[in-house]
């Protein structure tokens, strides 16, 4: 299999109260294509951080990064911007759309900045949208969807340019149970189309649907999981509920 | 402590922990009080001049002039009925003292350029119980030939006692040099003016000069009632319509009044330009105001919340801001006595060294009430606004999310605009208030440097015509001071340019911070930090093309107003016109680019994770 994402002694510190902290401590990480990847931990552990630092969306302090085959710890903010428009799709908790863009025009955005004409940027949103089953909700601006409708954007969105890994940032966090189930089975088609996922989550139900639970603390990753349609879900929210006490 | 005391110390807290949103507004402020406290102290500080000379010469304080063009001699029968009218007037009750009548006859002096249009008033001897012109080099009319001149025309013929001058194309010699209140100064009042002897008149008289009319002068019991006694005699006004005779009776305030046009015009002209620079202050004041506002959301709510009323809370914010209006006021009033008096003694028509009038409580409150009435008209609606929002809304304090796409947007990328460009198309009515306090701050500015513009234009013409006969010196004196004039307007433009940019930086500033959510998540969807500050700065553009939009015409209807009498009519060059539409755009952008770059090198990360 291909490998995605390569991460070699990632660290990202922190100043608080006036002492550094390590955020993200000596990470090792690797991710294939297909596969998916959920990282579970107690608040403030550094899972955000991590999905940060491989999305380029903050610069580890030390480490290698690879995406792709290609180094990309030493890129400047442009030649993020450039690498992150083809090759990463991020989906965040909070959404994060454009609030003066429609749904469609959200969708279509990375197309167009990655220089697709607006023809083709268009029907590969519409597509998405259908697919998602928000296309009704196209010409509406963010501020007039659900919650669900918009994170469904959002994922349109991550997915428009095909990017070889999807990180998502506690994607159902502000959704109901039957949003998050779609979400999830959105996320199932994703890694049948070869692409890689990463979702960081507090949910031990969105963290069972991946091929491999990494669990964090103290800005390490502590343990990995292969999962498989027989790790009980009750299993990992006891896991969770530890890892919570030991803090 | 009572809440009025607590409110100051709050007030003073506040002021103290944003020194340079303060600052920022104090010297907004201070750049209207300035010019007005200029303009006030500019206006009147020849009237004290005038009134030395005045008391000097033993001034008149109603004079009845009678005058006739000099190629248009008149009705003799009805000239002579006016004498009669004057001499009745002497005997009229509250005359104390008369002077004259004194006879005025019409020529022409040699001068550098030209010839001047001359009076010659001829006197006696006297000395005369009124309007005794105050000698300052040189002596008196007494026996045998010779003339003196009055200060202005002798100061712009460099000529003194034992010189010559020529009038009506004779030589005649200088006896000596003379102020007086009877005339404006010379070259800025016309004609000029020399004082003969009746002997020497006789002479001028054989050289064809004519007689222009008289002048009778008189002092009363009460001056104070000199505009009375003037109401109570116009009946002697009274001509044939068809008559070219012209009689008037005049209070001694009204020549005093008329006496320095040129500082009146300037000092109007810098009240004009204070009340221009003040409306925009009201603009940055409003701006300003708003960004404390949603700085200070927090202290807002907590002192809702430990009971506080919204009135009491608007009272800190007022004492905040009028202390600001008062500092403003203090300043531009000293600046005003600093500036003015160098600037008064550019004058031509001055008797003397202006001096500023005394700064009494009224004019003092006149440049108060302008800052008062900025930081009332520019706190109100914020402040308001600020306290009457629910704490928990304020906290997400940001702009309000678009109800509709934008149109315009939608066409730009159709018709294949840039990405970055429809972006920012797509945020700039966002904030439509400050948008257009940006365009009306741009516009205001873009419309003083038409002027500017125009007036540069009509000057050079001026300047390149030649003078008019008989208006040698004069043509050049008027030259001077509409040059003061173009320096008052060229300034004015420049001060709005500068209030225009402060209000530009803060609304990008403030634009940067509205924008900083949206940019991130661009960024996180690749956008590259360029495309995102090209975005941000053509969302402010707007500003621009309205401030083009209007500013212009506005300039050039201004320009309409002002042009006419010595002023030739000039259009504003196309090219000139189109360089400054060109130009606004340009620099405003350099403004934006400014916080729009800072914001473009803020990490992401922090930014997304604030929601």
């Amino acid at each position: 299999m291909t490998r995605v994402i390569e991460a070699r002694g990632l660290v990202r510190r922190y100043e608080a109260d006036g002492s550094p902290v390590r955020a993200v401590d000596g990470v090792d990480l690797e991710v294939e294509a297909g596969e998916a990847v959920s990282v579970m931990g107690p608040s403030g552990c550094g899972k955000s951080t991590l999905l940060h630092l491989l999305g380029g969306l903050e610069r580890p302090d030390a480490g290698e990064l690879h995406l792709g085959g290609a180094r990309v710890d030493g890129l400047s903010e442009t030649q993020w911007a450039v690498f992150r428009r083809r090759n990463v799709g991020f989906v965040f908790q909070a959404f994060h759309l454009v609030d003066e863009l429609t749904s469609v025009e959200n969708v279509e955005l990375p197309a167009l900045l990655v220089g697709d004409s607006r023809r083709a940027a268009r029907r590969r949103a519409v597509e998405l949208l259908e697919r998602l089953g928000v296309a009704g909700r196209a010409g509406h601006l963010p501020d007039h969807l659900s919650g669900g409708e918009r994170q469904r954007v959002a994922v349109a969105r991550a997915l428009v340019n095909r990017p070889l890994v999807v990180l998502a940032d506690e994607p159902t966090g502000n959704l109901d149970s039957r949003a998050t189930v779609d979400i999830l089975r959105l996320f199932g088609e994703l890694r049948q189309g070869g692409q890689a996922l990463l979702v960081v989550t507090h949910d031990a139900r969105v963290a069972s649907t991946a091929d491999r639970l990494l669990t964090m603390r103290d800005g390490a990753i502590v343990a990995q999981t292969r999962l498989d349609a027989t790790t009980p879900v009750t299993g990992l929210l006891a896991d969770l509920a530890d890892l919570e006490g030991e803090r | 402590m009572r809440w009025p005391g607590l409110a100051a110390r709050l007030a003073a807290r506040n002021l103290r922990r944003r020194p340079g949103q303060a600052l920022l507004l104090l010297l907004t402020l201070t750049i209207a009080t300035g010019v007005l406290g200029v303009a006030m102290s500019l206006y009147g500080s020849a009237d004290e001049p005038w009134n030395r000379v005045w008391r000097a010469t033993r001034g008149f304080h109603v004079a009845f002039t009678v005058y006739h063009p000099p190629d248009e001699p008149g009705d003799r029968a009805l000239v002579a009925e006016l004498r009669r009218r004057a001499a009745r007037l002497t005997g009229a009750p509250g005359v104390v003292a008369v002077g004259g009548p004194w006879t005025h006859l019409y020529g022409s002096i040699r001068l550098a350029g030209g010839t001047e249009d001359l009076t010659a008033e001829v006197r006696g001897p006297g000395p005369y119980a009124v309007d005794q012109p105050l000698v300052t080099a040189g002596a008196w009319i007494g026996d045998g030939d010779g003339v003196v001149l009055e200060s202005g025309l002798a100061a712009t013929l460099h000529a003194g006692p034992g010189d010559t001058v020529t009038i009506q194309g004779r030589p005649f010699p200088v006896r000596g040099v003379a102020e007086t209140v009877s005339r404006g100064r010379f070259p800025l009042s016309r004609p000029a003016q020399v004082w003969v002897s009746p002997e020497t008149a006789r002479r001028l008289r054989g050289l064809g000069m004519t007689e222009e009319g008289f002048e009778l002068q008189l002092r009363l019991a009460e001056p104070g009632e000199a505009a009375d006694f003037a109401a109570a005699h116009r009946s002697l006004e009274a001509v044939p319509a068809s008559s070219s005779v012209v009689p008037y009776l005049e209070t001694w305030q009204q020549r005093r009044a008329g006496s320095h046009s040129d500082i009146d015009i300037l000092a109007g002209t810098l009240f004009a330009a204070g009340g221009f620079i003040a409306i925009l202050t009201i603009a940055t004041a409003a701006v300003l105001v708003a960004g404390r506002m949603a700085a200070r959301i927090h202290q807002v709510g907590t002192l809702k919340a430990i009971g506080v009323t919204p009135r009491q809370i608007l009272l800190v914010l007022l004492v905040e801001h009028l202390a600001i209006a008062a500092g403003a006021t203090a300043l531009g009033l000293g600046l005003g006595r600093l500036l003015a008096p160098p600037i008064a003694a550019t004058s031509v028509t001055v008797l003397g060294r202006p001096q500023p009038p005394p700064l009494t409580v009224a004019r003092a409150a006149i440049v108060a009430a302008v800052a008062v009435t900025v930081v009332l008209l520019g706190t109100a609606r914020p402040a308001l606004h600020g306290i009457r929002r629910s704490t928990l809304r304020s906290l997400a304090a940001g702009p309000r999310p678009p109800r509709h796409p934008s149109r315009l947007a939608g066409l730009a990328a159709r018709a294949g605009m840039a990405l970055p460009g429809v972006l920012g198309l797509r945020s700039a009515w966002r904030r439509p208030g400050r948008l257009l306090t940006n365009a009306t701050g741009l516009a205001l500015g873009v419309a003083m440097i038409v002027v500017a513009l125009a007036l540069r234009d009509s000057l050079d013409l001026l300047e390149l015509r030649p003078p008019e006969p008989g208006h040698a010196a004069s043509d050049a004196a008027v030259a001077v001071l509409y040059d003061q004039i173009r320096s008052v307007i060229f300034g004015t433009a420049g001060l709005l340019l500068v209030l225009a940019t402060i209000n530009a930086w803060i609304v990008a500033a403030f634009a940067a911070r509205d924008a900083a959510r949206n940019q991130a998540v661009l960024r996180a969807v690749g956008a590259t930090p360029r495309q995102t500050v090209i975005a941000l700065i053509v969302s402010q553009l707007g500003a621009c093309a309205i401030a083009v939009v209007a500013g212009i015409p506005l300039g050039l209807g201004l320009w309409s107003l002002m042009e006419g009498g010595d002023l030739p009519a000039v259009r504003v060059s196309a090219t000139a016109l189109v360089l400054l539409a060109a130009a606004v755009p340009i620099v405003f952008a350099g403004i934006v680019w400014v916080p729009a770059r800072l914001l473009s090198r803020r990490p992401v990360a922090p930014l997304l994770a604030y929601e």
